[in-house]
């Protein structure tokens, strides 16, 4: 018996069918489309390192014999920060400039603040009543971290020895909520 | 003048054709890709009421539950039901308790509604609010909210923000 031979051509162009993957496709989009977020929305809360939470528990703790710090908003002085310590009063004032928050120099004076009360995370905020919720934002990211990475001592509990965050005021309340 | 018919080439009418869908298919991926990049994968839906301009801040939390309360230039909402008008960034004072001008009444019972009611325990709980507020308010209008929430047991205050710089 003689064998067929089958002869392959190399040159031949196969077409793919794409039909049924562009039907995939045609389904998949309306879905995505529905469950897609165009807008990213994040929430401001504290959830931090351990070690700071820590801190902020033994500042809590330790209320009456630690210094404390007040931050006072307004849209006509601009920030004032006040820092009672053993009942005394030290404040420190950024002005507005062309009437409005000079953000460097107020991150750089938190800064500093920091430096010298690496114990303190958390600050008490008293903006006046006009201060724009944006302007509160922007302070509380002013606030929050360092920007430039820099980075302050903080003693952990476990291991007993100083360890640095870049965390300066993480902790914010609305202090004047309740004052009519 | 006698009109002339134009001369047409006779056609060759054919009985089925094929489309060429490999630049669909290429404009589909393409499409695809964007998509999975922009897929929501928060844990919680949070709806931008329509011309609220929400604050940008540098936070990275995603967002978690809570009763979800919204103020913009014109209403005050929990779960898209409206509760008040915001009339010149303020909080309509016909909303307002005559004894405490920080007192919102409709808010108050809403949210008292929600502490009683048997659903979402966990957020009633912990006293837990989403609040979405549009940029341009004063802390004033804020304050008010602050206040009647911590006042029906809602004291835990997340802010909802754009990512931003």
């Amino acid at each position: 018996m003689g064998v067929k031979k089958i002869k392959l051509e190399h040159n031949t162009e196969i077409e793919l069918d794409l039909a049924p993957l562009l039907a995939v496709m045609v389904k998949l989009v309306p879905v995505l489309l529905l469950s897609s977020a165009f807008v990213q929305m994040m929430i401001i809360e504290t959830e931090l390192p351990q070690v700071v939470q820590e801190a902020i528990q033994r500042q809590d703790e330790n209320k009456n014999e630690k210094s404390s710090i007040t931050l006072e908003v307004s849209n006509k002085n601009g920030l004032k920060i006040i820092i009672k310590e053993k009942g005394i009063n030290k404040i420190d004032t950024v002005p507005m400039t062309a009437g409005k928050f000079d953000w460097v120099s107020i991150h750089g004076k938190l800064k500093v603040v920091k430096k010298a009360y690496p114990e303190i995370f958390k600050v008490d905020l008293k903006p006046e009543e006009d201060v724009a919720y944006e302007d509160l934002v922007k302070l509380m990211d002013e606030a929050r971290r360092s920007r430039d990475q820099q980075k302050f001592p903080v003693y952990d509990t476990q291991s007993g020895k100083n360890v640095e965050t870049e965390y300066m005021f993480p902790e914010i309340v609305f202090a004047n909520t309740f004052e009519g | 003048m006698s009109r002339r018919n134009r001369y047409q080439p006779p056609r060759k009418r054919a009985s089925t054709f094929t489309l060429n869908i490999t630049s669909m298919t290429d404009m589909f991926t393409l499409l695809l890709v964007f998509l999975l990049q922009s897929y929501n994968t928060a844990e919680v839906q949070i709806d931008l009421e329509p011309g609220m301009r929400l604050p940008s801040s540098n936070t990275s939390l995603n967002p978690n539950d809570g009763v979800k309360v919204s103020v913009s230039t014109e209403s005050l909402k929990i779960d898209k039901k409206e509760l008040g008008k915001i009339i010149n960034n303020q909080i309509d004072g016909k909303d307002l308790d005559s004894h405490d001008s920080s007192f919102i009444l409709p808010l108050f019972a809403e949210l008292d509604k929600i502490m009683k009611s048997d659903k979402d325990k966990k957020i009633v709980k912990e006293g837990r609010i989403l609040l979405q507020a549009d940029a341009r308010l004063p802390y004033s209008t804020l304050r008010k909210i602050m206040y009647t929430a911590s006042m029906a047991g809602f004291p835990q205050l997340k802010m909802v923000t754009t990512v931003g710089n």
